[in-house]
């Protein structure tokens, strides 16, 4: 049986493993460990290799989920990570500096793979942070030729996370319907 | 130097234990059978991780040692140091290739001159990395933004069997039957959704806090940051959405200035909205299956970009229609058709998201005269099907 992945990845502190918490199947596979420099800042743990979650399907089929590394120090797998993979997920952190700026360091990380698949962006800790807007993200999209769904998202929230993993997947194909 | 056809020696500095075992998978994956890892007394080359906290010492005792091995160093930053190969994060596979292929060539050169001359130790003080950029910007934490429960709530979804409660129907019109599309759009203007939108205009014009006085309910627009207050729940702007404002009564609509008193509202933080999500699902009322008269229906229309899907009422394979009329423009009747969809889904979406701003017509003729492709359909549709068929079953 085939393997099939979504791949969620941004900068640290942005949701990934709380998100693939909210939607997989089992509890994942967390590998957080005591943060050291700068990443100290943002969160007390912080993901230096991978997380892990199952999405199981009717048939027995099986999606795997996984997180990115946060510190970007860590990316060389990133190569390996997203082969396979059916599409991107990049959450991103309202509250940092320039979150422009991390949006356009993943996107273009990962503009192959992009390119092949799509990417679905998730904005995070809107309520603490309400600039800048989606409308601003969508500007600076527009700017680099992308029109990709931009969502606000609080990580946590099941249903935030399952809307933004089903716009990438209407966006690879809006013919998709679902098979309940 | 020995036999340069094997695979490059290379040892990890400046890396845990994690990072070192990631490593070595790494190069055992991606650059297999090029680099392989060793330890530091037999390596050709050695790899620093530039971001590590202990790299710059680490580096600089290297590059002032008389090690004539090769250095690569992974960061974040356009580093440039005399000798040293940089790969820039996020490393990707061919540019670690590159780096790797870089090295071999120099121990192949090194290895001929070997010989003839000694090489010698180029000792380059390490520049100073780039200091790390603040990561948190400055912000004020606006304590009464989280009692804001319904701006910030995740969305509400209908679906297909609660749309006509949900959303209402007009007696007298089917507005999924062609023969009657002329019929089914309606003059926003007519209803609350004409005033509302006129008065955001107006406030956003005027940058300043602006009060609609009606017969109805008490609304207060803050432009500076996207809300609106309303004293009335969903049910009842449900209500009123639907119904026709006669002219004599809108022309007692009035937009005055207000004085915001921040304690008077405190204690009903759960009436504001944000702008964007109130405009939708008014607009998705006063709709009930119609387009906006502002609209051709035999012009194709486009989506500039997504909604926030994720703030907004979502009805019926709204965001399959979102998916579609993203790319190409297409005309409402052609979207229903290639999604198999009833019209009034499409009619419905189109209503909402240009209410917000977010829907153009196409009105060159070229347009209208060149058809949008047909989509085809992804090897992966039925797996895709699957997944959202799972997110949406486990939905609470």
């Amino acid at each position: 049986m085939s393997q099939y992945k979504i791949i969620f990845t941004g900068p640290v502190g942005a949701g990934k493993t709380t998100a693939i918490n909210s939607i997989s199947d089992t509890p994942p596979i967390k590998t957080d460990a005591t943060a050291s420099d700068m990443t100290k800042l943002r969160k007390a743990g912080t993901t230096v290799a991978m997380d892990y979650g199952i999405m199981n399907l009717n048939g027995g089929e099986k999606i795997h989920l996984y997180g990115t590394p946060g510190q970007e120090r860590f990316d060389f797998m990133w190569d390996i990570l997203v082969t396979g993979g059916i599409g991107l997920i990049l959450l991103l952190d309202n509250t940092r500096a320039d979150p422009f700026q991390d949006m356009k360091f993943f996107l273009d990380a990962f503009d192959k793979f992009i390119s092949q698949t799509n990417v679905s962006i998730g904005v995070t800790q809107m309520d603490i942070s309400t600039t800048p807007t989606i409308d601003d993200y969508h500007l600076q999209l527009k700017a680099l030729g992308i029109n990709t769904p931009v969502f606000s998202v609080d990580a946590r929230v099941k249903n935030d996370v399952s809307l933004l993993v089903q716009s990438l997947l209407f966006s690879l194909d809006p013919g998709v319907e679902d098979v309940a | 130097m020995g036999n340069i056809k094997r695979p490059v020696k290379v040892a990890l500095h400046a890396m845990d234990e994690r990072s070192v075992r990631t490593m070595t998978m790494y190069l055992q994956g991606p650059c297999k059978g090029v680099a392989m890892v060793v330890d530091d007394a037999s390596a050709d080359c050695d790899i620093y991780d530039g971001d590590n906290i202990h790299a710059k010492k680490l580096l600089a005792d290297r590059l002032n040692s008389s090690s004539t091995r090769q250095v690569i160093v992974l960061s974040l930053h356009s580093v440039k140091l005399n000798n040293v190969i940089v790969v820039k994060k996020p490393v990707k596979s061919e540019d670690m290739l590159g780096a790797l292929a870089e090295v071999k060539a120099r121990l192949e050169r090194d290895a001929k001159q070997e010989k003839d001359l000694q090489p010698t130790a180029i000792v380059t003080p390490l520049k100073k990395l780039e200091e790390d950029k603040p990561i948190l910007k400055h912000f004020r934490i606006n304590s009464g933004e989280q009692s804001k429960t319904s701006k910030h709530q995740t969305a509400m979804q209908i679906n297909e069997a609660s749309f006509n409660a949900y959303i209402g129907s007009l007696p007298g019109l089917d507005v999924n039957d062609p023969a009657q599309f002329f019929k089914a759009s309606y003059n926003p203007n007519e209803y609350f959704q004409g005033y509302i939108q006129s008065a955001i205009k107006t406030c956003q014009k005027r940058d300043e806090i602006l009060q609609l006085s009606t017969n109805w309910r008490q609304l207060i627009l803050f432009p500076h940051n996207h809300e609106l207050w309303l004293d009335a729940d969903d049910k009842q702007l449900r209500a009123f959405a639907g119904v026709k404002i006669e002219k004599t009564i809108g022309s007692k609509m009035l937009l005055t200035p207000c004085k915001y008193d921040p304690a008077a509202l405190a204690s009903a933080s759960d009436k504001f909205h944000t702008i964007e999500t109130f405009v939708w699902k008014l607009a998705c009322w006063t709709s009930k299956g119609r387009y906006p008269n502002t609209l051709d229906i035999e012009h194709p229309v486009y989506l500039k970009n997504w909604p926030n899907f994720t703030r907004l009422l979502i009805t019926p394979h709204a965001m399959r229609i979102a998916a579609l009329m993203v790319h190409e423009p297409r005309t409402l009747s052609d979207v229903a058709r290639i999604l198999n969809i009833k019209p009034q889904y499409v009619f419905v979406f189109i209503s909402a998201a240009c209410a917000i701003g977010l829907v153009g017509q196409a009105r060159r003729e070229a347009d209208v005269l060149v058809k949008a492709p047909e989509i085809k359909p992804s090897q992966k549709q039925g797996l895709l099907g699957r997944i959202i068929s799972k997110l949406r079953g486990s939905n609470v």
